[in-house]
Formats: structure tokens, C-alpha cells, sequence
């Protein structure tokens, strides 16, 4: 068992753990916090799969930005902070069945699929601000360039929908 | 002279159409369509008949010819005294209702298709009589028939008159079904259409005794729907709700006796299959005594006249069925004058009375007086009183079945006694039934005699319109008899056995009798009904059309109408019920919930994933 | 280690992020659930070009696009969020029903 397996063995289990929280917590802005611990989780696991550089933008911008937006959108939204009893819908049991029909389907295919499979980090090209960069403006640059067009309609789109009703309020 | 035929069968059916045109647009207008047609048609048929009675070559002409598979189908006319007579009789009846019904309908809101109705069925009846091509023929036997549905229906107001229209209807169509099927077979068998072609083609023999059986029973058949012959004959009695006149124009003169007619025009058929004459001769015995005991027993006035005249028209084809051929049609013509007569006084009595029925009647004879004096007439010679006509054919009839019972050759000697021995009973009975009606009508205590003074309903003679027709329908009463003297003027010269001076002896001694003991009857009643109306006991003959057809088909139609609304219909209504009720059970699914559509997405992605691994 | 380590992890967490996704009705916890998809997804995309060493980098790069998607979606949810709690003054997705199906009230007559 060497270290790199034991580290993500703990990683492993910090990730799911907090994801779990993050679904089952009574308390909405306890549910954020658990994902900002979840995310961090993979983040560490991104740096133990030789992934650097999306590690720390994992962390930049899914726990910097992302997790802040949500929380920002529970503040704005009037979220209770204490628990909340009723957060879930009825429908809890056949949520678990469908997800783990989804767990089964998905880990028979990985765990049948690569039984055997040695995932060998030895040698691994470490994925660097340097070797990512140069692939992403060298091969692919193309959908680099409509990922920006992408983000620029999200943020126009964001804005006229935050106008359009301002304009409109107490229709 | 062609084109003046041509132009008699047109005039009434344009009349009929210019009746219509005109409709309600002014009496002078549709009443002078009518009347003046009716004598433009009569004033035709005279200039068309008068030129071919007697020895006269008779007229014949092709207008136009089809080419179609088989025989062609022409319109070819055919004017011989026959036809001649008849022209006559249709147009005189046919004009004098036009007249008649200027005072029987006044004010009648129906007047102009009324009008246009007897001009169609006078242009019907003249095609049918100088029709040489067997579907021409048909063609005015059908319209003829459509024509009395309508005016039978005249009052559709009234359920019994839709009911009797309905079924007047039926009964001939049904019957003219064997119409269809003689022309079909005749055609068949000659290669043509043609009725002087074909009585030709048998006239010149070559067919063995009942070789042509088949066409003759047909048209049997038809004639027996026609001139309501038993088992046929219950349509006409029901037929009175009719409007007098129509009933007069229709019903006596001229449509039940188109089946005379065609006896007599396709007699040649008949005397090679004397087959279809013993049927004839069986029907004609029953149905005359049949008829006369109905019309002892009835109290409705009409229907007094409406059985007579199936009786008598049963004496025609008694002729005809034993060789009599002049005999039967001269006696179709003096029924045609006396019954007509018959029917438009009594017409003129129900419209001064307001009533059918012979019990509102009595003592009529002072405050009808014209009406009184033609109607004695016309009761006179159906009747068969010396000197009218009546007696004269109704002899020549009854001695032509003594002659056939004694060395007649067509029918069997059993059935020829039975017909004489039928129509010499009959004979009585018609005097019986004529003078129990003219007694209980004209003479004895009027009805409502017991009232006080001032409640004596008004009674009114009939107008001048009315008797005009009346009186000139008097003179062939009266004087026709000097047709069946010299018959060689109207039918042409060849040998006629239709007097016989003993029997008419021995019949008037017999009226004379019969005549008494009615009279002592009705005056033991009191001036009343000589003897009370008794429910007879019928053949059921309605019943057994009831049972039989009638309840059948109306199971059948609503078994059909039930098949096709709850069966073919319920296919369509349940593929929309169920198209609904899926409708509404897919509805279920989609509750708006969008985790629940999640949770079906994710659920049918896995499933698609599983499938995709086992497949690939 | 065995490559199907990260690949279970990354199923499960997954799941858990369908699960979070079904179950809760807030909807930013909602979007919550989307967010553990997405980095169950990334999971899978690192774990895979770690294996194969791609020379084009594809699997990281597909991640780090994933992620710049996955901003540009939460802005956008959020937004839509915000105009929902607007118009209707909550944000129950168990409430928001309109998509539903209704029964016609007239029922045509046959």
C-alpha cells in the first residue's frame, strides 16, 4: 500500500463523507459549507492523480467563486439558518433506489470494466500550469475560444435576467 | 298526328312544372294552369283518340332509341282503340277533377301541388296507356304510383293519411317488383322491349300452352298490387284519407284500373299461358265477394266506395281471365264514368255534411237535390239498374264466366263455375251495399233529427264547380249502355257475345229481390242502418303483413340501427374514449414536478446503459 | 493503485449527487447536487488521462472545461433561482408546478 494510495483512500473518504452531509444536512448553509470540504477533498485527490493545475483552479473557482455564489444565492433568498425539518421532499426512498440503481449501474461498469487495471502515476506527466497551458493554446484553442463566447452569454443572460425583472417587478 | 301524341304526353307534365312555377303567385293564375291544361289535354286525347276507335289502323311511332346492351329501349308510342278509350276516360276524369277541385279545394293553402300532382299524374297515366316500349310503360306505372303516395298524403297532417299513403306505397311498389321482372324476362326472351313486337311475336304462336307462364304470373302479380286484388287489397280502403277528387281520379278511374289495362294490352301473353289467367280467376272470385261483404258492413261512406270499386275491378278481371277481353274492358270503362261519379258526389255530400260517415248522413235528398239525382245514378248502375250501364257490362261480364263455365277452354271448368257463382253473389251484394248506402245517405230521418230546431247543422249544396262535373259524369251513366250494344264504333269489328237477354232477365229479377228485402230491412230499423254494423271476421290480412313483414323489417332496421351505433359506432366512440382515457392516464405522469421527471430521465438513462452493455 | 478506485469514487459520488438532486427541494441545494455531479465527472476525466498519459492532455483539459462550464451554469441557475424567489416569494420546487398537465375543465360534449 504505498503512501499515494493511502492518501487517497483518506481523501477518498472525506469526499464522500461530506458529500453525503451536503445531501442529507438540515440546515442549508451547513449543506455549503459541507461542499466547500467536499470539493476541497477532490481538489486533493486532483493533486494525488498528477493534476495540478486543476487542482488549484478547482479551488479557486468552484470553492472561490461557485460556493460563494451559492451562498450568496441563500442569502438572497431568505434561507433560514437554523435546521429546517421539512429540506427533503417525500419522495426520499425511491431517490435512494434511483441513485443506487445509479451507483450500481455505473460502479458494475467501472469495477467489471477496468478489474486488473493498474493505474501507474510514476511516470505520470505532471499536469502543470505550464504543460496545460501549452496544450489548451496549442490543441485547444478552438473550443478554448467558444468556452470565453460561452461565458460571455452566461453573463449577459445573467443580467438581463436580473433586469428584465427589475424592470418588470410587481407584474 | 305523331306529334300530337307527343305533345298530349307532354302537356301535362309541363302543366305540372308551370303548377309549381306559378305556386302561390295568384288563384286566377294556378287554378287557370290547371283547368286550362286539364282541357288542352282533353281537347289532345280527343283529337288523338277519336281518329283510332273501331277499324281504324292503329298509330305507331319510334321517337328515339337507346343503344345500350341488349334489346334497345325505345320511346315508341302505340295508339289502337284500347288506348284510345282509355286517352278518353283518363283525360274526361282527369279534366273534370281539375274543375271539381276548383270548389272541393277552395282555399285549400296546398292548392298548387295539389294542381301540379294530378297534371303529373295525368301526364303519367297518358304514358302509360299510349306507351308502346315496356320500360316507357314502366316508367308512367311507377310515377303513377309516386303521384298517388303524394296525394294520398295530401293532408300529411293527418297520421291516418301519412299511414295510408305509406301504404299504398309499399303494397304497389312491392308488387311492381313483378312488373320489373316480366319486362326483364320478356325482353330476354323476345330481344325486345317493344309491347307490339312482342304480342305480335306470340300472336304468331309457335309457343306451346304455359310456355310463357313465368312472365304472365308477374305480371299477375303486379296487376293484383295495383288494383288491390286479394291479397293485395288493403291498401286502397286506407287510401281515403285521401282527398275525394284523388280518390275519384286515382282510386276509381284511372290508376287501379292501369291494371286492367295491362291485362288487356299484353292479353296475347296471357292467352298463351292460361296459367297466369286461372290465378287471375282465383283472385278476381275471392277477392269480388270479399270486397262486396266488406263494403255491406262498413258505415264510412268512402270506404263503402273503395271496397265496391276493388269489387268491381275484380268483375274486370274475371273477364279477362275467361277470353272476355271486351267485356272486361268495357267495364272498365262504365266503372271509370259511374265510380268517378260516385266519388265526386260523394265528395260533394262529405263537404256539405263535414262527415264520412254514413250515420251523420239521412234525409239528404231535399237539401241536396243534384247531388241526390247523380248519385242515384251512379248507385243505379253499380248497382246494375236497366237502363244504365252498369247493367249492360256487369251482364256482359257475368255472361261471358257462364259461357266459360259452360265450353270455355283457358281456364278450368271448377274455377269458371266458382267465378260466375262469385260474381252473381256479388252482384246481389252490390245492390244490397249501393242501396243500403243511398238509403242510409239520402232518404230516412236526417241525423241530428231529434235535436231542437235551431241546433240542425247547416247543410249546403255543393257549388257550381262541383256539379258541372257531376252532371256531365251522368251522361255516360246513363247513356253508355249504347257502347255495349255497338261496340263495334269503340273497339273495332270482330265477334262479341256481350249481350245475353235471359241472364240480364234473370239479374234484374235478382236486383229486384235483393232491393225489397233491403228496404223492409231498413224500414224495421227505423230509417236507420238496416242491419248493424257488424265487425266481420276478416281474413287478417293486415295482421298477417304485420306479423309477417312489417315487424321483421322494423326489428331488422332497429337491429341495423343498433349494429350501427352500438357496434360500428362504438368502435369509433371507444378509439376517442380510449385515445381520452390514455390521454388522461398519461396525464398522471406529468405532475409538474420536475425531480419526479428527473427521476424517470435518470432511471430510463440507466436502463438504456444496461441495454446498451448486454446488446454490445 | 487500481484504476477503478478513482473510478468508484467518482461513482458514488455521482450518485450521492443524483440522490441530492431528487431529494431536496430548495433549489439551491438543488444546484448543490449538480455541482458534486460535475466534480464526480472531473473525477472520472483526471482519473482516466492519468492512465492512458495522453499526449494531449485530454482528460484534464475536458475537466478544466467542465469546470468553466460548470461557473457559467451556476451563475445562470442562480439568476434563474433569484427570479423565481421573486415571482413567487419561495423557492419549493415541489411547489412549481405549472408544467403540470391539467385536466380540462369542459369536457367536449360527443
Amino acid at each position: 500500500m504505498t503512501v499515494v494510495e493511502v492518501l487517497f483512500l483518506l481523501l477518498g473518504l472525506v469526499a464522500v463523507g461530506s458529500a453525503l452531509l451536503v445531501v442529507t444536512t438540515r440546515t442549508m448553509v451547513h449543506a455549503a459549507l459541507w461542499l466547500v470540504v467536499t470539493l476541497g477533498a477532490v481538489a486533493g485527490i486532483f493533486l494525488l492523480l498528477a493534476a495540478e493545475f486543476l487542482a488549484w483552479v478547482q479551488i479557486l473557482i468552484y470553492v472561490g467563486a461557485v460556493v460563494v455564489l451559492l451562498l450568496f444565492a441563500l442569502m438572497l433568498t431568505k434561507a433560514p439558518t437554523g435546521p429546517q425539518p421539512d429540506l427533503d421532499a417525500r419522495r426520499a426512498l425511491p431517490a435512494v433506489a434511483v441513485a443506487g440503481l445509479v451507483l450500481a449501474v455505473l460502479g458494475t461498469t467501472v469495477v467489471a470494466g477496468f478489474h486488473g487495471v493498474e493505474l501507474d502515476l510514476d511516470g505520470a506527466v505532471v499536469g502543470s500550469a505550464q504543460t496545460t497551458g501549452a496544450t489548451i493554446f496549442q490543441q485547444w484553442v478552438l473550443p478554448f475560444e467558444v468556452l470565453s463566447v460561452l461565458l460571455l452569454a452566461a453573463l449577459v443572460g445573467a443580467i438581463v435576467l436580473s433586469r428584465g425583472t427589475a424592470r418588470r417587478g410587481g407584474e | 298526328m305523331i306529334w300530337v301524341v307527343l305533345l298530349l304526353v307532354l302537356v301535362p307534365f309541363i302543366s305540372a312544372g308551370l303548377s309549381l312555377l306559378v305556386g302561390h303567385g295568384g288563384e286566377v293564375a294556378e287554378r287557370g294552369i290547371a283547368v286550362g291544361a286539364g282541357a288542352l289535354g282533353l281537347a289532345l286525347a280527343g283529337v288523338v283518340a277519336f281518329p283510332h276507335l273501331g277499324d281504324a289502323t292503329p298509330l305507331a311511332h319510334v321517337f328515339a332509341a337507346t343503344t345500350a346492351a341488349g334489346p334497345p329501349i325505345e320511346l315508341a308510342f302505340y295508339v289502337d282503340p284500347l288506348s284510345a278509350v282509355l286517352l278518353l276516360l283518363a283525360h274526361t276524369v282527369a279534366f273534370l277533377v281539375q274543375v271539381y277541385s276548383l270548389g272541393y279545394m277552395h282555399g285549400d293553402p296546398r292548392y298548387p301541388s295539389y294542381a301540379a300532382l294530378v297534371s303529373l299524374f295525368t301526364g303519367a297515366m297518358t304514358l302509360v296507356v299510349v306507351a308502346d316500349d315496356l320500360w316507357v310503360l314502366l316508367v308512367g306505372w311507377e310515377l303513377m304510383g309516386a303521384c298517388s303516395y303524394f296525394l294520398i298524403s295530401h293532408h300529411w297532417e293527418l297520421p291516418e293519411a301519412r299511414a295510408g299513403a305509406v301504404k299504398a306505397f309499399l303494397m304497389t311498389r312491392t308488387a311492381d317488383l313483378g312488373l320489373l321482372f316480366a319486362i326483364l324476362v320478356l325482353g330476354l326472351r323476345f330481344d325486345s322491349y317493344r309491347i307490339s313486337t312482342v304480342m305480335a311475336a306470340i300472336a304468331d304462336g309457335g309457343f306451346g300452352r304455359d310456355d310463357l307462364w313465368l312472365p304472365a304470373v308477374l305480371l299477375t302479380a303486379a296487376v293484383v298490387g295495383k288494383s288491390a286484388q286479394f291479397p293485395l287489397h288493403t291498401w286502397l280502403p286506407d287510401a281515403m284519407p285521401g282527398p275525394t277528387p284523388i280518390s275519384a281520379l286515382i282510386h276509381a278511374a284511372t290508376m287501379v284500373a292501369a291494371g286492367v289495362f295491362l291485362v288487356a294490352r299484353t292479353y296475347p301473353l296471357f292467352l298463351s299461358a292460361p296459367a297466369a289467367l286461372n290465378v287471375l280467376a282465383l283472385v278476381a272470385a275471392v277477392t269480388m265477394l270479399l270486397a262486396a261483404f266488406y263494403a255491406l258492413f262498413t258505415s264510412d261512406l268512402k270506404r263503402v266506395l273503395a271496397w265496391s270499386t276493388v269489387s268491381q275491378l275484380a268483375y274486370m278481371f274475371g273477364a279477362l281471365a275467361v277470353g272476355a277481353w271486351s267485356a272486361g274492358v268495357l267495364h272498365l270503362l262504365a266503372h271509370g264514368a259511374f265510380k268517378a261519379l260516385l266519388f265526386l258526389a260523394a265528395g260533394a255530400v262529405v263537404h256539405a255534411v263535414g262527415s264520412t260517415s254514413m250515420t251523420a248522413m239521412g234525409g239528404l235528398r231535399d237539401k241536396l237535390p243534384d247531388t241526390f239525382l247523380t248519385m242515384s245514378l251512379g248507385f243505379g248502375a253499380l248497382a246494375g239498374v236497366v237502363p244504365l250501364v252498369g247493367f249492360f257490362t256487369k251482364d256482359a261480364v257475368i255472361g261471358a264466366t257462364w259461357d266459360a263455365a259452360l265450353h270455355g277452354r283457358l281456364v278450368w271448368p271448377w274455377l269458371a263455375w266458382l267465378l260466375f257463382a262469385s260474381a252473381v253473389v256479388t252482384a246481389v251484394l252490390t245492390v244490397a251495399y249501393s242501396l243500403r248506402a243511398w238509403l242510409m245517405v239520402f232518404l230516412g230521418s236526417p241525423a241530428g233529427a231529434d235535436l231542437a230546431e235551431g241546433e240542425v247543422p247547416e247543410i249546403a249544396e255543393a257549388p257550381p264547380s262541383m256539379k258541372v262535373p257531376l252532371y256531365l259524369l251522368a251522361l255516360p251513366t246513363a247513356l253508355g249502355g249504347l257502347v255495349v250494344v255497338y261496340p263495334e264504333a269503340v273497339l273495332g269489328s270482330g265477334e262479341y257475345h256481350l249481350l245475353h237477354p235471359e241472364l240480364g232477365l234473370v239479374m234484374t229479377v235478382l236486383v229486384a229481390l235483393t232491393a225489397a228485402v233491403v228496404v223492409r230491412a231498413w224500414r224495421r230499423s227505423g230509417g236507420r242502418d238496416p242491419w248493424r254494423p257488424r265487425v266481420l271476421p276478416q281474413p287478417q290480412v293486415d295482421r298477417v303483413y304485420d306479423v309477417g313483414l312489417v315487424r321483421p323489417v322494423m326489428r331488422l332496421a332497429r337491429l341495423a340501427r343498433a349494429g350501427d351505433r352500438d357496434v360500428i359506432d362504438a368502435y369509433a366512440d371507444g378509439a376517442a374514449a380510449g385515445a381520452w382515457g390514455l390521454g388522461r392516464v398519461l396525464r398522471l405522469a406529468q405532475n409538474g414536478n420536475v425531480q419526479g421527471y428527473l427521476m424517470v430521465v435518470v432511471v430510463g438513462a440507466c436502463a438504456l446503459a444496461v441495454v446498451a452493455g448486454v446488446v454490445a | 493503485m487500481p484504476l477503478w478506485w478513482p473510478l468508484l469514487l467518482s461513482s458514488l459520488l455521482f450518485a450521492i449527487g443524483v440522490y441530492g438532486v431528487l431529494v431536496r427541494r430548495n433549489a439551491v441545494l438543488v444546484l448543490m447536487g449538480v455541482e458534486l455531479m460535475l466534480n464526480a465527472v472531473n473525477l472520472n476525466l483526471v482519473a482516466f488521462d492519468a492512465y492512458f498519459r495522453d499526449v494531449l492532455h485530454g482528460g484534464q483539459t475536458f475537466a478544466l472545461f467542465v469546470i468553466v462550464i460548470a461557473a457559467a451554469e451556476i451563475g445562470l441557475g442562480l439568476a434563474i433561482v433569484l427570479l423565481v424567489f421573486r415571482t413567487h416569494g419561495q423557492i419549493d420546487v415541489d411547489t412549481m408546478r405549472e408544467l403540470a398537465d391539467r385536466e380540462e375543465p369542459a369536457v367536449a360534449e360527443r
